[in-house]
């Protein structure tokens, strides 16, 4: 199989070239009107069928992968070093992406497979989607060059052949860790395509802002995989690391988390562009951004660039990312400069008060965002430029800055529905606001009650004051967006005769895009709620014999007794706890502790028990012997509102798939056009030259 | 598999792909250029998905009367100069 991958990697990187050289000539040939011996048109669809191929040829090598992992051929370095006779089936199929070289074919595979798609359907916008396929096979021809001369997965091992490989590394062994990478690099491989859709377009000057419409379910899509990667990720931090908590601003977090930002920004302000020709330069930048931000965090992962317990890889194809990502902004800088006359606003923003406006100090709160997250990212790196040290951000920096910019955000996320386009009066604010303004009050009212206060025992508390916030602005936004779905509803109701409820369902299914998007707002919202719990974390750690017992909030973990148990991949050690509550057993829970035989069996993995239920999870680790008693250790967290992390993506993606459904076809507008005046040329409308 | 036997299949995907490629096609798909015309139809669905929309907040009570008037009046402008541009570039 090594024979046969190797081969089909290199038919990949010739055809993927022959895409990128016969693409750009044809396209050139046609931008120019240059007579040929070969009809452009032809020379085009030749390099669209290379791009065609080149997907079935990575599809080849990256099959070749998988099946010498499940037959164990151990005389590739790569299946040596990533898998073993003993490893469950899932994780050899989770050996592709585990490692450097894996993980880079398991890019161009995924890029592969979106060009295929996306080739198939050029018949959309034939020119336009040539531009974007040549663009991709660019993107293409330099994973598959590193693929075949910097990082080669089917390289063979020198020397004799072992009987066994040396294991996945037991980190990665976690049911998540199975779907969390590919749902990472299907978002960040994903937002090459709407980067290639809006380079393209602005390379031949696109007419019109069609290309946005094209590409928004790809965008959407993108951005759904990538969320769903981010808390996937989160979910196996949080599972696996054993510190209770899911989120520790680790530079490879921070990675996947920039390209989301930028990403998110991407997705409202385009908005602006379609309906009104707005924020055309801010649009392109804000892709070409993502793009960039999605190769640094590819960068970040697999070239060992900083230190993180997800970087799964040291290397030197730093090299090769830096020589990309350089030439990557300067073509974007030399289109943008050649073509930004393209780009010209046809409106201003008319008020500081309008849907505009909120999306446009949405857009600088999410940059601001995530320029703090790269600068603390790459402070170590750039400290030790400077100052010869290596100096780390910590958590308190990011906490400090990124959570009131995230309850900013969260504010902006109930107030942008609630503002007109254009403009908007104080007439209208005061229409609008009251509502969700009360629901803040009361909202704050109900929590000093039960509480909730921004101060512990007479000094100010930074993380209760934010959990207050929190919990007020998003119980108004929550407010804020199910008054626009009653609005419409009413609306719907009033026409039709239908109750309120299937109104409600036929408002979401006129326009989706709208609809679905306020359903993510309020996955946001239970996120962030979510998010706020953690203030009132509490854990105890404490020895415990057998019949011992510990107590935490209400309830009571007596501990019945120790067991190990072992089988072919590794042994395990774990605590059986009863857990109480007033006296009445409610559950048992068997926090554990894992030696690998292979792949790092001299650190004992954690594999935390977890009980969760809608008001907190009780996390509970076993932290193994205390070597000076002999007594085993274990540690109980109370976390509050966990779940509800995990219920707000759950949302988010409900609001996602709608948001992606087509709309019913709109019902007869009642316009009351005027009688088309003749207008000169030059009041024309602006745009699409 | 051996290494000849991964070669060959190798060879015979190489083979395949190629084919594939330059395979002669003479129904390939092309397009005339895109047109100012076309983008002002394309501006003119937009225009008029903005009026429904400011004609439904208005309806679900999102806009004061007065507020409603004066974007409608705007939206309708920006509408008809459009469609008198439609209208020219038709008729030249």
């Amino acid at each position: 199989m090594a024979a046969l991958g190797s081969f089909a990697l290199l038919i990949a990187l010739a055809l993927a070239a022959y895409n990128l050289l016969a693409g750009t000539i044809a396209l050139r040939l046609i931008a120019t009107g240059t007579p040929a011996r070969i009809s452009p048109e032809r020379l085009a669809d030749t390099a669209r069928r290379a791009g065609i191929a080149g997907f079935y040829a990575v599809t080849a090598a990256a099959f070749a992968l998988v099946w010498s992992a499940f037959a164990n051929d151990f005389s590739i370095t790569y299946i040596v070093e990533h898998s073993n006779r003993a490893l469950p089936a899932p994780y050899k199929f989770a050996a592709l992406w585990s490692g450097q070289e894996g993980s880079l074919l398991l890019w161009a595979w995924l890029l592969g497979t979106y060009g295929f798609v996306l080739r198939l359907r050029h018949k959309t916008d034939v020119k336009l989607y040539a531009y974007a396929g040549t663009i991709l096979a660019g993107i293409q021809v330099f994973f598959l060059l590193i693929l075949n001369f910097a990082a080669p997965p089917f390289a063979l091992l020198k020397g004799t052949i072992p009987d066994d490989g040396n294991g996945l590394n037991p980190l990665l062994q976690y049911p998540e860790m199975v779907i969390h990478p590919p749902m990472l690099y299907l978002g960040y491989v994903g937002f090459s395509v709407p980067f290639a859709f809006a380079l393209g377009a602005l390379m031949m000057r696109y007419p019109g802002e069609k290309w946005i419409h094209i590409t928004r379910a790809w965008t959407m899509a993108t951005w759904l995989f990538l969320t769903c990667g981010i808390f996937l990720g989160m979910r196996w931090a949080y599972a696996v690391l054993g510190w209770g908590g899911y989120w520790g601003w680790d530079p490879v977090e921070n990675a996947s988390f920039m390209p989301w930002l930028t990403g998110t920004a991407f997705l409202h302000s385009v908005m602006m562009q379609e309906r009104r020709g707005m924020m055309k330069s801010w649009n392109v930048w804000l892709i070409f951004s993502t793009f960039l931000l999605t190769m640094l965090g590819t960068l970040l992962t697999r070239a060992g660039l900083v230190s993180s317990v997800h970087a799964f890889a040291q290397s030197s194809i730093g090299t090769w990312f830096y020589v990309f990502m350089g030439i990557v902004l300067a073509i974007c800088i030399f289109t943008y400069i050649y073509q930004r006359g393209h780009l010209k606003t046809e409106h201003h923003l008319e008020s500081l008060v309008s849907r505009e406006s909120s999306f446009l100090f949405n857009n600088l709160v999410l940059l601001t965002a995530c320029f703090v997250i790269l600068w603390g990212t790459l402070f170590p790196i750039l400290s030790e430029y400077v100052q010869g040290t290596k100096v780390t951000v910590g958590a308190p920096f990011y906490n400090r800055v990124a959570i009131p910019i995230g309850l900013f955000l969260l504010f902006l996320t109930g107030v942008g529905p609630l503002l007109p386009w254009r403009a908007t009066s104080f007439k209208s604010i005061r229409r609008n606001f009251v509502l969700p303004v009360i629901a803040l009050w009361a909202t704050v009212i109900v929590c000093l009650a039960v509480g909730v206060r921004p101060w512990v025992n007479g000094a100010f508390s930074s993380g209760n004051f934010y959990a207050l916030v929190a919990f007020a602005v998003g119980v108004a936004v929550f407010v804020a967006v199910l008054s626009e779905f009653l609005r419409g509803a009413h609306v719907i109701a009033r026409q039709t005769g239908r109750n309120l409820l299937s109104a409600t369902w036929l408002l979401t299914r006129r326009n989706t895009r709208r609809y679905g998007g306020y359903i993510v707002h309020i996955g946001v919202v239970v996120v962030v709620l979510g998010l706020a719990g953690s203030a009132f974390n509490r854990n105890v750690e404490s020895e415990m014999g057998v019949h011992d017992a510990m107590h935490i909030g209400p309830y009571t973990l007596e501990c019945t007794g120790f067991t190990q148990d072992s089988n072919a991949n590794y042994d395990s050690e774990y605590a059986i706890l009863n857990v109480t509550k007033g006296g009445k057993t409610l559950f048992q829970m068997t926090p554990e502790k894992r030696a690998y035989h292979l792949g790092g069996g001299d650190q004992p993995q954690t594999m935390v028990a977890i009980h969760s239920v809608p008001m907190w999870d009780l996390y509970v680790v076993y932290e193994g012997m205390n070597p000076d008693t002999g007594q085993p250790i274990i540690k109980a967290f109370l976390n509050p509102l966990v779940g509800w992390i995990w219920a707000g993506l759950v949302i988010m993606v409900l609001g996602t798939l709608i948001a992606l459904a087509p709309s019913l076809s709109p019902a007869t507008a009642a316009l009351r056009v005027p009688v088309a005046r003749q207008v000169a040329p030059e009041v024309a409308l602006k745009g699409g030259d | 598999m051996t290494e000849t036997e991964g070669l060959i299949a190798g060879l015979l995907l190489l083979f395949a792909l190629v084919v594939y490629t330059f395979w002669p096609e003479n129904a390939f798909a092309s397009q005339k250029e895109k047109t100012r015309l076309d983008f002002l139809l394309e501006r003119k669905e937009q225009l008029y998905e903005n009026l429904r929309d400011l004609n439904f907040e208005h309806r679900a009570g999102k806009y004061p009367e007065e507020d409603f008037q004066t974007q409608r009046a705007l939206l309708e402008k920006e509408t008809a100069d459009l469609l008198a541009e439609i209208d020219r570039l038709q008729q030249a």
